[in-house]
This record gives C-alpha cells, sequence and structure tokens, in this order.
C-alpha cells in the first residue's frame, strides 16, 4: 500500500502507510528491525495503543485511561458525581436537564427539577442525548472533500469566501439553518444579514415545526405557537393529533394530561382522539375513532356545526362517526370551558382552521389553550427549503453554508436536493456528523455537542436555559457560534458569544444572573407571554377527495427525524405499540391486509407519483381503512457504524407539497423481511394482567392471602416497593431509556432481538383487546416484580440470586454460573442473559457513558432490575452521614425519575405515609399474577374505563 | 436334545463354545470392517463435538438458538433424554438381577455399558449448558473462603448429586460384573499386553468359591441400590421443571411420567442394540429370538404406562380447570410446536401397537424398527417438555418462539459420537456379552432337562 488511506480499518491497513511506518522506527526503533512475522506480532499486541494514536485529528479522546490528579482539585472527589444544569435541543428547543458527571465525564441526563417544562421528567431523546456525545462516529475534525484540514484552513476558506460575498452584499450565498430558538443564534444571524444583505436564509425543518407554524398562518392570520394548557382541561378532542406522543411538546404535554387526569378520584380529564395510525393518544384515549386522515376536515366541521359555529355543515358521516361526534360534542358541552379541540399537524390547514373557530366558540383561548408568538426562529425571515432548490436548480447559488441540517437525508423526495447541490460551487456542511450532506459537501465542519457547547436555546414554552458544557471537547471541534462568528472573520471563545447575547437582557446584574441562569438551569420569567387572540381566518372550501389510498407519513418514535439514528439505546429501544426495534415499517390497517393476504414483514411497495419504495409491512390494530402509514427516520447512508442501512428511507417518496399526508399506491411483493420485535403476541388471551375499573365499580375486588410453606423474610427498616398506575401510562418509553441509561443495559443489535435476547429490564408490555379493526390498547411496564416468594431464589444453585433484608431480590453477578433457572422459573420473564458477550458490541462502542457505580456484566450472567440498588446505597450512606432515616422521596428509581405521568412511584412499604403504602391501599391496587403466591413488591394499579362501554347510556 | 419352550438359550452348544466365541470377540475380532466403518462415523461425529465445544466455549451459550423466556432448551432436553436411555442399562441389570430374570444375561453387559456411556452424555451437557461452565465447581459444597456453600432448596443442586450418584453407582456395577469375564479373557489371551492389562482388571480373580460367594453378595447388594437409584435419580430430573410453578411442568404427576418414559426409551435403545450386535457378531445363538420377544414385551408395557401419563397429563389440565395450564396445553396440541406434541404421541405410540403381535416382537428388523421411532418420539417429547411450557408461559408479552441453530444440532449429534466412540471400543475390547452368566443360564437349563 502505497498512498495512505484517509479511514483505515485496521491496524494492518494503516501499518501500511509510511509515514506511520517511520513513526514507528522513532517510537520504537527495535521493531523496525522485527522480521515481517515479529513484527505483524508486535502490532496486534500494540493494537489497542495505535487504534488511539491513529485517530487523527482529535486533541483528546474520550478512550484513554484515567490518571489520578497530582493536585487533587478540593471539590471533585472521585466517584463522586457532581451535577450541572444545561439543555440539549430536539428540533431547535431545550430540553433542560440535569446532567451527572463523574470526573469530569458525563453519564446520565435527566430533566432539570424545577424548570416548568420538564419538572424534573425526561424523554427517550433526553435519556439518550449523553450517548451521543460519545459516538465515535461524530465528525472530529473538519474536512475538505474528506481530507482532515485544520481550522485555520477553515478560517482561510471562510475570508476567501467573504471577499466574494461582501461585493454583492452575499446575493448568491445562502444560509440553510435547522429550527433553532437560541438568543445567540438569532443575534449572528442578524449581524449575518446586516453583513451580507442580499444573501437569503432558509430553514428545513424535516419534523413539522415548518407545517405547524403555516396551520397557526391559516387559522389565525399569523404566526402563531399554540400551547395546550392540558391541567387546565376536562375533555380534549383531538383530530389525529398525537400530543402525547414523541416530539418536543410530548414532556410536557404528558406531564399535564397526568396532572388532569388525577385532579379528582375519577379521571379528570377525557381524550376524544379521532386518528388515522394509532399513536399513544389514541391508546389512551377514552374515545377513539379510527379515521382515515382525509376524514378529518369533514370530521371537524361536523363537530363545528354540531357546536354551533357559524358557517358549519354536516357532511356525510358514516354511524361510528356520527356516533363519536355525538359523545365528543356532548362531552365539550358539559366541560364548561374546560375542553380543547387539537388539530394535527398533517390535517391541513382546513382542519386547523375549523380547530381554531370553535375553540373560540367554546371559549378555550385564553383557558385551555394559549398562544404565543413562535418560540423558535425569533425575527428571522425565512424562505423554505423549496425556494432554495429552485435556485440552486437555476444555478443561483455559489455558497450554501448548511448549519446543522441534513438536507440530502430530509429532503422530501420530490426535491431532488442532491442533484441542486452538485451545482453549487461551494457548499459548506457545519453538523455533528459528517452525514449524508456532509459526504457531499466541499467542507464539513464539526459540530461540538450541546454538552460541549456553550449557547443557549428555549424550551417549547419559551423559557431559555444556558446550554454549558459539561465536558471538554474531545474532537477537534467547534460550536456553531464560534463558526458562525468565522464567517464574520473573528475567532472567538464559545462563551463569549452567549455572554455577548445575555449581557443585553441582564443589564447591570450580569454577572450575579449569569451565575443563577447557569445553576437554576433556565432563565427565570423567560416564558413566552400570551398574546391576545387574533381574529381567525377565513374559511375556504374543503378540498374534494382523490382516490388512491392515504399515505400518512409519520417521525420515527426512537430516531425522531434520523438524527438519532447512530444511537444505539434508540434503535434498540421498543417502539410503543408495534414493539419494533432496528427499523421501520408500513403500517398497514388489518383489513387491507386481510384483503391482499399480507402478513406482518412481508416486503411493499408504496409509489407516490413515480417514486417507490420498499418496506416490511406491519398490521396495525386499528389503524383507520384506507390508510397506509410509514416512518421516518430510517434507512441512512451515512449515519454512522450503528445507523447505517437499518430500514427503509420515506424520504425518498416524500411529496414536498404535502409531506404529512399525501395519496399513493402500494403492492404486495413476494418476499419477506425478518422484523426485531420484542414482543410477539398482543392479546391477553382472557387474562386480567391489566385489570380495570370504572366510575361505577371504583374497586377491585379484595384478593384473596395466598398461603405459603414459606415463613416470611424478616424485613429490615425500609422494605422497597414500587407501584405502576397502568391508567397513566401513555407507553413513550421514558423509563426504558432511562433504565437504559442508569444500569449499563447492553445494547445487542438487530440479530439478537430477533432472536429474542434484547436487555432491557423494564418492558412496556402492551395488550389490545377487542376487535383487531378497533381494539382497546393497553401499556404495562413489567420491571422485576421483586417477589417475597422468588421462584427465582429457590431455583439458583449457588446462591446467585438472594433476597436482601429491605426486599430486595438481588442478583449477585459474580457468582452467577449461567444456569439461566432463575429465568426458566420467572413467572414474570423478566431476567435477561448475556448469551454472548454484550460489553463492547458494533453497535455501541462507546464505554466512558457507563455509570460506574453499575457492574458491566460480562458474558454467561443472569442480569435484571435491581430497584436502581445502586440509588437506594447512596441513598443510605447520605441518610446515615446526617444520622437520619431514610425519608420518602430519598431514594428515586431511574424509571420512576424519568416518568413524565408519575406513572412509577417507588419507595418504602414498612412507612404507611409513604406514597408507595398509601397507593397500595388504594382501591385500584392489584397484584400482577396474584394466584402464584409469589408476593410482589411492584405492583399495579388498574387503569380507569371511562370509555363507550363503561358508560351508563350504552347502545 | 431340544430346547423347550421355557429356555431362553438353545441348550444344545456347549460352555466352552460360548467362552471361546464371547471372549474370541476381543481377541480375534470378527466384524472388523464394520466396526471400522461405525468407528469413522463415530469419530466424525466426536470430532464435530469437539469442534462444537470448543466454539461453545469460546463465543458462550448464545450460540444456541436459546432466548428468554426458552432460557433452557436442547442442552437440558439432551441431557434428560440421553439420562433416560442410560436407566434402562441398569433396570434390565440390576432389577432383572434381583427378581431373578435369567434372561437378562445375555443383555446386561452392553446394556450396562450403554448406561454408561449414555450418562456421560447426559453428565457432560449440565456442563455445556452453564454460562460460565469454569464456575461448574460451585456447585459442590468445597470449603470456599468466603464461605459460600451451594443452595440446597435448587433443584439444580438435587441434579448434581443425582447424576454423579447415578454414574458412580453404574461405573461400579458394570466393572463388578464384569470381573469374572475380565479374568476369563485374561486367562484365554495369548500375548503379554492383553495379559497384563485384563490381569490388572480382573484384580487378581481365581474363580474360587471364596470369591464367588463375596463377588455374589457384592453384585446383588450393588443392583439393590442401583434399582432405586433409578427412580431417584429421574424423578429427580424431573423436579428440575415440576419444581417451578410454570403452567406444563407444575405437576405432580412428572415423577413417575419421566421415570417411565426413561425405562420406555431406554428399552428401546437397548433392543437397538441388542438387534445389531447380533447381526454384527453372529450371536444368533445367545441372544435369542425369545430375547426379542421379551424385550418387545417390556417396550410395550413402559410405552403403554408412558401414554397413560400422556392421558393424565391432559385429565388433570381439564380436571384442574387452571387457565394457564388450559392455555399450555393448547398451545402445546395446536400452536406453532404442536408438530413436537402430535409427532411424540405418533412416534411413541402408534408404532409401538405392532408390538401386540408375537410374530412382530420375534422379527429383529421389526423390533429394531418401532424402537427408532421411540427413541425419536421420546427425543420429540423431551423437546416437547421443555420449549412449549417456555416459549409461552404467564405473560403474554413475554411469548415468544424458539429455533435450534447448527451449533445447537452440532452438539446434539456430537454427543451420539461421544456416546458411540467409547461404546465400540468396548464392544471392541471387552467381552460384548456376560460369560459367566450365560453359561450360568446355560447351564441352568441343561440342568433342568437333565434333571
Amino acid at each position: 500500500m502505497t498512498t495512505s488511506p484517509r479511514q483505515w480499518t485496521s491496524i494492518e491497513e494503516l501499518a501500511g502507510d509510511a509515514a506511520f511506518a517511520e513513526r514507528i522506527a522513532a517510537e520504537f526503533p527495535v521493531a523496525a528491525t522485527f522480521p515481517p512475522t515479529a513484527r505483524r506480532d508486535f502490532l496486534k499486541i500494540m493494537a489497542a495503543s495505535f487504534a488511539l494514536a491513529g485517530l487523527t485529528g482529535c486533541e483528546k479522546s474520550p478512550f484513554v485511561a484515567g490518571i489520578p490528579y497530582v493536585d487533587q482539585p478540593e471539590a471533585a472527589l472521585p466517584g463522586v458525581p457532581r451535577y450541572y444544569a444545561t439543555a440539549v435541543t430536539l428540533n431547535g428547543y431545550a430540553q433542560p436537564v440535569l446532567a451527572t458527571t463523574y470526573d469530569g465525564r458525563p453519564t446520565k441526563l435527566d430533566g432539570l427539577p424545577g424548570h416548568p417544562a420538564t419538572l424534573g421528567r425526561s424523554d427517550v431523546f433526553m435519556q439518550a442525548a449523553v450517548l451521543q456525545l460519545y459516538d465515535p462516529d461524530r465528525a472530529q475534525s473538519p474536512t475538505r472533500a474528506g481530507a482532515p484540514v485544520t481550522w485555520t484552513d477553515v478560517g482561510a476558506m471562510f475570508s476567501a469566501q467573504r471577499q466574494d460575498w461582501q461585493k454583492d452584499g452575499g446575493k448568491r450565498l445562502r444560509l440553510l439553518l435547522s429550527q433553532t430558538t437560541s438568543p445567540t443564534l438569532a443575534r449572528q444571524i442578524k449581524e449575518f444579514q446586516s453583513q451580507f444583505p442580499a444573501a437569503q436564509l432558509h430553514v428545513h425543518d424535516a419534523s413539522g415545526e415548518r407545517e405547524r407554524i403555516a396551520n397557526a398562518i391559516a387559522a389565525y392570520g399569523e404566526p402563531l405557537d399554540l400551547h395546550y394548557q392540558l391541567d387546565a382541561c376536562s375533555v380534549v378532542v383531538s383530530f389525529d393529533d398525537d400530543f402525547l406522543g414523541p416530539g418536543p411538546r410530548q414532556l410536557l404535554h404528558a406531564i399535564e394530561w397526568a396532572q388532569a387526569r388525577r385532579r379528582t378520584d375519577v379521571p379528570g380529564i377525557h381524550l376524544y382522539c379521532a386518528d388515522s395510525i394509532p399513536g399513544a393518544t389514541g391508546a389512551v384515549a377514552s374515545h377513539r375513532l379510527r379515521a382515515a386522515p382525509s376524514r378529518m376536515s369533514h370530521l371537524i366541521e361536523a363537530l363545528a356545526a354540531r357546536l354551533g359555529v357559524a358557517g358549519a355543515s354536516a357532511a356525510d358521516l358514516s354511524e361510528q362517526e356520527r356516533h363519536w361526534l355525538a359523545r365528543a360534542g356532548a362531552a365539550i358541552d358539559g366541560a364548561k370551558g374546560g375542553a380543547l379541540v387539537t388539530a394535527g399537524l398533517g390535517t391541513g390547514s382546513q382542519t386547523a382552521r375549523w380547530a381554531a373557530r370553535i375553540n373560540d366558540a367554546i371559549g378555550a383561548s385564553g383557558q385551555t389553550l394559549k398562544l404565543t408568538p413562535p418560540v423558535a426562529n425569533p425575527g428571522i425571515d425565512v424562505a423554505s427549503l423549496g425556494e432554495l432548490v429552485t435556485d440552486m436548480d437555476n444555478g443561483q447559488v455559489d455558497t450554501l453554508v448548511i448549519l446543522d441540517a441534513n438536507p440530502v437525508y430530509t429532503a422530501p423526495g420530490s426535491l431532488d436536493f442532491v442533484n441542486a447541490l452538485s451545482k453549487v460551487k461551494t457548499s459548506i456542511h457545519i453538523g455533528l456528523y459528517r452525514d449524508e450532506t456532509g459526504h457531499r459537501c466541499n467542507w464539513q465542519l464539526p459540530l461540538t455537542h450541546d454538552l460541549e457547547s456553550w449557547s443557549d436555546a428555549r424550551a417549547v414554552d419559551g423559557t431559555a436555559t444556558i446550554i454549558q458544557p459539561v465536558i471538554t471537547s474531545f474532537y477537534d471541534v467547534r460550536s456553531r457560534h464560534q463558526i458562525l462568528a468565522m464567517m464574520f472573520g473573528r475567532d472567538e471563545e464559545a462563551d463569549a458569544l452567549v455572554k455577548e447575547t445575555w449581557r443585553n437582557a441582564f443589564g447591570d446584574s450580569f454577572d450575579a444572573q449569569w451565575k443563577k441562569a447557569l445553576r437554576d438551569g433556565f432563565v427565570a420569567g423567560s416564558t413566552a407571554q400570551a398574546q391576545a387572540k387574533p381574529a381567525s381566518g377565513w374559511t375556504e372550501p374543503a378540498p374534494s377527495d382523490v382516490d388512491g389510498l392515504d399515505i400518512v407519513f409519520r417521525l420515527d418514535p426512537t430516531v425522531w427525524d434520523g438524527r438519532y439514528a447512530n444511537l444505539g439505546w434508540l434503535q434498540e429501544l421498543p417502539k410503543p405499540l408495534t414493539t419494533l426495534t432496528w427499523g421501520n415499517v408500513i403500517a398497514v390497517p388489518p383489513a387491507w391486509a386481510r384483503d391482499f393476504a399480507v402478513e406482518n414483514g412481508d416486503l411493499l411497495e408504496v409509489d407516490i407519483d413515480g417514486r417507490k419504495v420498499l418496506g416490511p409491512a406491519w398490521i396495525m390494530p386499528g389503524q383507520a381503512d384506507n390508510t397506509i402509514g410509514l416512518w421516518l427516520g430510517h434507512g441512512r447512508e451515512n449515519a454512522g457504524r450503528v445507523g447505517n442501512g437499518v430500514g427503509y428511507n420515506a424520504y425518498a417518496v416524500r411529496p414536498a407539497a404535502t409531506p404529512w399526508t399525501t395519496k399513493g399506491s402500494v403492492r404486495k411483493l413476494d418476499s419477506r423481511e425478518a422484523l426485531a420485535i420484542t414482543q410477539m403476541h398482543h392479546r391477553m388471551e382472557g387474562f386480567d394482567f391489566v385489570r380495570e375499573v370504572s366510575a361505577a365499580s371504583p374497586s377491585l375486588p379484595a384478593p384473596s392471602p395466598q398461603p405459603s410453606l414459606y415463613p416470611p423474610y424478616p424485613s429490615a427498616k425500609n422494605a422497597w416497593g414500587m407501584v405502576i398506575d397502568i391508567d397513566s401510562c401513555i407507553g413513550c418509553n421514558a423509563c426504558v431509556a432511562a433504565c437504559t441509561a442508569e444500569n449499563n443495559v447492553a445494547v445487542v443489535g438487530k440479530a439478537q432481538v430477533e432472536m429474542g435476547r434484547e436487555m432491557h429490564w423494564l418492558r412496556i408490555a402492551r395488550y389490545y383487546t377487542g376487535d383487531v379493526e378497533n381494539p382497546r390498547s393497553y401499556f404495562q411496564p413489567v420491571p422485576c416484580m421483586q417477589c417475597e416468594d422468588a421462584p427465582c431464589e429457590m431455583g439458583c444453585p449457588v446462591h446467585a440470586t438472594v433476597h436482601s433484608p429491605e426486599g430486595i431480590n438481588q442478583m449477585v453477578y459474580n457468582r452467577c454460573i449461567g444456569t439461566r433457572t432463575c429465568s426458566s422459573y420467572c413467572p414474570y420473564k423478566v431476567r435477561r442473559f448475556n448469551y454472548l458477550d454484550y460489553r463492547n458490541t458494533p453497535e455501541a462502542p462507546v464505554e466512558p457513558v457507563h455509570n460506574p457505580d453499575v457492574t458491566v456484566r460480562s458474558r454467561g450472567v443472569m442480569e435484571k432490575c435491581t430497584y436502581c440498588t445502586q440509588r437506594i446505597q447512596a441513598a443510605h450512606v447520605a441518610a446515615d452521614k446526617d444520622n437520619r432515616d431514610l425519608h420518602d422521596g430519598d431514594v428515586v428509581t431511574a424509571c420512576q425519575a424519568a416518568c413524565p405521568t408519575r406513572a412509577i412511584v417507588f419507595g418504602d412499604i414498612n412507612d404507611p405515609n409513604s406514597e408507595v403504602s398509601k397507593l397500595r391501599r388504594s382501591g385500584r391496587h392489584y397484584v400482577l399474577l396474584d394466584e402464584l403466591g409469589t408476593r410482589p413488591r411492584t405492583t399495579y394499579l388498574a387503569k380507569w374505563n371511562d370509555g363507550p362501554d363503561s358508560e351508563d347510556d350504552r347502545t | 436334545m431340544t430346547a423347550s419352550a421355557t429356555d431362553i438359550l438353545p441348550t444344545d452348544q456347549s460352555i466352552g463354545d460360548v467362552s471361546r466365541q464371547l471372549t474370541g470377540i476381543p481377541l480375534h475380532f470378527p466384524a472388523r470392517r464394520q466396526w471400522w466403518i461405525a468407528m469413522a462415523v463415530a469419530v466424525a461425529l466426536l470430532m464435530l463435538f469437539i469442534v462444537s465445544v470448543i466454539e461453545l466455549f469460546t463465543r458462550g451459550v448464545g450460540i444456541w438458538g436459546l432466548n428468554v423466556p426458552v432460557t433452557w432448551a436442547f442442552a437440558i432436553h439432551n441431557y434428560v433424554w440421553w439420562l433416560g436411555i442410560g436407566h434402562a442399562g441398569t433396570l434390565i441389570s440390576a432389577l432383572l438381577l434381583l427378581t431373578g430374570s435369567e434372561w437378562r444375561n445375555s443383555l446386561n453387559r452392553f446394556a450396562e455399558t450403554m448406561t454408561l456411556f449414555a450418562v456421560v452424555c447426559a453428565g457432560i451437557y449440565p456442563v455445556l449448558h452453564l454460562g460460565r461452565p469454569w464456575y461448574l465447581y460451585w456447585m459442590f459444597p468445597y470449603p470456599a473462603t468466603m464461605g459460600v456453600w451451594p443452595q440446597f432448596r435448587s433443584p439444580l443442586e438435587w441434579d448434581i448429586w443425582a447424576v454423579l450418584t447415578y454414574l458412580s453407582v453404574s461405573v461400579l456395577f458394570w466393572y463388578t460384573g464384569l470381573i469374572p469375564d475380565l479374568a476369563n479373557a485374561r486367562d484365554r489371551a495369548t500375548r503379554r499386553g492383553w495379559q497384563v492389562f485384563l490381569g490388572i482388571l480382573a484384580l487378581g480373580w481365581r474363580g474360587s468359591t471364596i470369591h464367588w460367594h463375596r463377588w455374589s453378595r457384592t453384585y446383588r447388594i450393588m443392583a439393590a441400590i442401583a434399582v432405586p437409584l433409578v427412580v431417584s435419580v429421574h424423578s429427580e430430573i424431573s423436579l428440575l421443571f415440576a419444581a417451578s410453578q410454570l403452567p406444563g411442568w407444575h405437576s405432580t404427576l412428572f415423577p413417575p411420567y419421566f421415570v417411565l418414559g426413561a425405562a420406555f426409551s431406554g428399552f428401546a435403545v437397548v433392543s437397538v442394540i441388542a438387534v445389531a450386535l447380533r447381526a454384527m457378531f453372529g450371536l444368533e445363538n445367545l441372544v435369542t429370538r425369545k430375547h426379542f420377544d421379551v424385550l418387545g414385551k417390556v417396550l410395550l408395557a413402559t410405552g403403554l404406562m408412558t401414554g397413560y401419563g400422556y392421558v393424565f397429563e391432559v385429565v388433570d389440565v381439564l380436571y384442574g380447570g387452571n387457565p394457564h395450564d388450559l392455555q399450555t396445553l393448547l398451545d402445546r396440541t395446536t400452536g406453532a410446536y404442536a408438530w413436537l406434541y402430535w409427532g411424540a404421541v405418533v412416534f411413541n405410540f402408534v408404532p409401538l401397537q405392532l408390538l401386540w403381535w408375537r410374530a412382530v416382537r420375534r422379527t429383529g428388523w421389526a423390533l429394531l424398527l418401532v424402537s427408532v421411532s421411540v427413541i425419536i418420539g421420546m427425543w420429540l417429547e423431551r423437546y416437547m417438555i421443555l420449549v412449549t411450557t417456555l416459549y409461552r408461559d404467564f405473560l403474554v408479552s413475554s411469548w415468544s418462539h424458539y429455533t435450534p441453530t447448527f451449533w445447537d444440532w452440532s452438539t446434539y449429534f456430537g454427543t451420539i459420537g461421544l456416546f458411540l466412540v467409547p461404546f465400540l471400543l468396548a464392544i471392541r475390547f471387552i467381552p460384548v456379552i456376560s460369560i459367566f452368566e450365560t453359561e450360568k443360564t446355560l447351564l441352568d437349563e441343561r440342568e433342568a432337562h437333565d434333571g
């Protein structure tokens, strides 16, 4: 090998490099004299060291051994975590977090307590963000046409470019941004516009934020954010609006929904949801109507007519539709101002207009609906991606700067962005990864991860957070603010730019306020202010229905628009309702599947305006007839070693004009694809794993005591127990993601999941009852039951699973010999076995993210939920230091902390006043598989049935 | 002199002929060609086993098709199957010795040999099964510095003791029975090496009356220990399953059901070996059609008893009415693995019915085919019991599937090599039929005629 390979896959390959050989000769003179075979051995032995040395361009690697301090900093205690308030971003919105760091190494993110938009709760994206920080596939240094360059080279490029831009005011310069809420970025963009007044800005966001604003403009005549005040609602009617589903608003909605749900002894909020592809909202709705997206505008107009909104007329409705609308209308009447009507972003401007008019009519505005100026892209007058592509095609763009967006992958297929990009002279991609766009641009400039950045952002409610780094960058990367400053010819410190922004806002008391904002994690009082209700827009006639199947695009619940595709934690997280991991499916309604003899996994070809995509079928119970669901975010080419080639790419068939709902055709192909799902069977088969209560019978029958041959264990002072409220679970998976992060749960990869070997300690069981066309859905999180009479403990021949005095069924990893008897005997099948060495799979090559308080399990060892025993121990230590007893709330498990709806409650059942004890006395309390006499410590609260079959006026 | 109806051996052969014939097998091996072919196959299988075990120990039990919930499959299933096969040797030798059924004397030696190597195959499986086999010794109550003992409530712990006890008793019983013949062979050996080898193994046996007296007492005591062991060991094996709470396993029916099933499969293997050895070594004079007849009857009897277990398993569930048990019954009979259940029923019990006919029982190849069917049927049954319970236990959300991988199969077929290689060596180097016991039977029969 004569040329030096830039990307090498093995030490041998790298060693072929002459420069490297020279370096070896200099470093290890003796190695140069080895005969070839001995040199090979030498290289093999030294592989690890060379692997680290070979990472060109990194200033610091996270993968080096720790060395103790010579002079110990006063506050830094090895092994004792420190916490920093900062934020990660999703769709540009801040997700305020409290970052746990060990020796300067962030390992876990949780929602920031006290922040009005998280209240300390989290979602899956927030949990997984820390893994992205350590992703070895991130761009590690600036590159030009793939070759590493220095930031000095980048500066020189910018200064040369700047001379061109300044000539004509930047007429042939374009800046393509992803959505942002950063005040500092907004300030810099203003500067950009003043320096290059002719340059055009474009915002591209594949996840619907643009359409959300477009709907608001259609409904209210101006761009607005609609903030649902779910905690003030008693009835919500949703038209294909999955507001409890994944996304930047999920957390806030779920928190408020759960608060409203628990407002009284009986459910305080009822959801009426008309949806096409079942989502979280439809799953927990008391009254769900399955309806194709093209029906939504008719349905909402009929509701408007029912509520007496001027100009509305009831269209032809089916029996079910009429029935559902009658109930929804009656509920709105009964709610007396506590009602809200919402329209999904894919339902079109017509539905959005009707929703606005109904909300006006029922007095929702100001009560259950708050309108504010948009939190995102403040003051940035932007054009769309479509206009950019037209200009690029026409050769009007010489320089394109893409900031933190991946349009090559996420642009709708109808735009053909790749072709347009090839006509641009100089393309500069600024992003976390050298992704699809980075590969096709002349320059790729790597960004810092949020956790290593100085920046700022606003949460969905408008509250600003100053993003502070919790770790020094270990790659040769810069923050977006620094790179923008470079465009203006300045080399700035990352924090100086952010401080400059806030110096204006904080005024004289800058130092004090800045410190307070960093410590608190948000700027108090920065929440977006409501504005007066503007006039509702004009109503145009409903569009006529076009023949063909409704094709609905949805964002992936775990990898989102594709930006998280390289995160093993999220790829392996079972998606709500389908339990699919590692990929996406084409959801088809059961009746359609029956007609065309389609089974799960059969390959389907979707054709939209001649663009085609192939994907495996998934028969989705409860999906609306004549509707096909596609999920965006998969089928990536340059995501990294984890995300490449997983699933199909639905962007390829996405039309730019109607990006969420369109028409198309589907045909079945003669081949199949294996689906890595974690739950094979979805009916309860007549068992009562999930129990229900209703207003008519709000209590379950008392269980009969189960006799036992074994004497009860003597209990220590604390006896740990957990109660999970099934009524509050929306299946969002935040608990599973949090458990993965907290407990170093391994990622095993698609093939292993297909074999049934996923390692999650906590699974969200999902059941359906009723007709497959229109079922009721249930979510039931199942962690270890921590049985008092545990069958597993009896089975282990070597005492590897034993009972603790506090009632925890402990797993002693280093005693385990792997007979798997415990798992065989476990009636709940909550144990997980390391069939192979899962510690360092290609799917999860990162070790620094591991929680140092939790053992990493080796091959041949059983593992399971421990009730976060490390947290219990830490709480004990803290209480012992103060010489006090543990208080309720001292121990919070990772799943409990994450749960946005507070469905998981953990505590001491010996303390009659603890929250968990109170819940155990509830009429809804029950034990899973009570009849087995295992006496679990993890128990459940029954689901409220507030649906049509629970009502007295049953028809 | 003609054989009477009660004779099992033709009485027209001299005792010296029998001695010469049987000791001649190792000393002047008659079926070299067949033996080498069989050995080649066996060694190939053993190689497969070794490769599989290396792969297994290198990568872990994940090379098999196991998952959660099916954490136990081929390893445990074949363990039970092999152990069940082994039990027939003990039953034939020991139980029939105690009951004075002299016909056993032509069969007991190779049946015991079979037991020995079947138990070895069975015994190696729990080791292979472990996630971390290098810590096997933690199952033993050795004085660990941490003071940790095994957990005596665990059926797996009982299992270790049961199998090791059974293996040692089987070895001792087999060896004890072998001593007089080893002396006989020593006396006839012409080459020095054979003389020394057999001489050491014969423990200085001279055939004196006091030797015979002590030997006879020892042998019967060993037999009296071995017979209850068969029952207890296989009952214990069944507790691996019955001690859990899982539907389809948690049943008091399991111990007798397993013991009878074990005897059933074991007698099937004995029949196969009897037919094969008889043809291979021309032992028509010693392993007679009457032996086949008796074996066929025993097979039929144990088979019907096993069938009774099948019936009562269903009756139990229907009578008990536990919804989880009913679900498991439904899964077994109609689920994804229904072919296992019905395969077990068909292979175990349908060809078996041919044995009602005396002519079938007395025909070697017919008995062989029925026996092979039973061996397959019992293998399917063990598979069915494990997998159909585990793949769908209580919570529907953990219902899954199980598919054996190449390594599952290779390890299993490998153990057949592990069984055959030492078995073939044994029939090559030691008297395959108990010489003195056969001679005794012959003598008794003659005396009965003459007397």
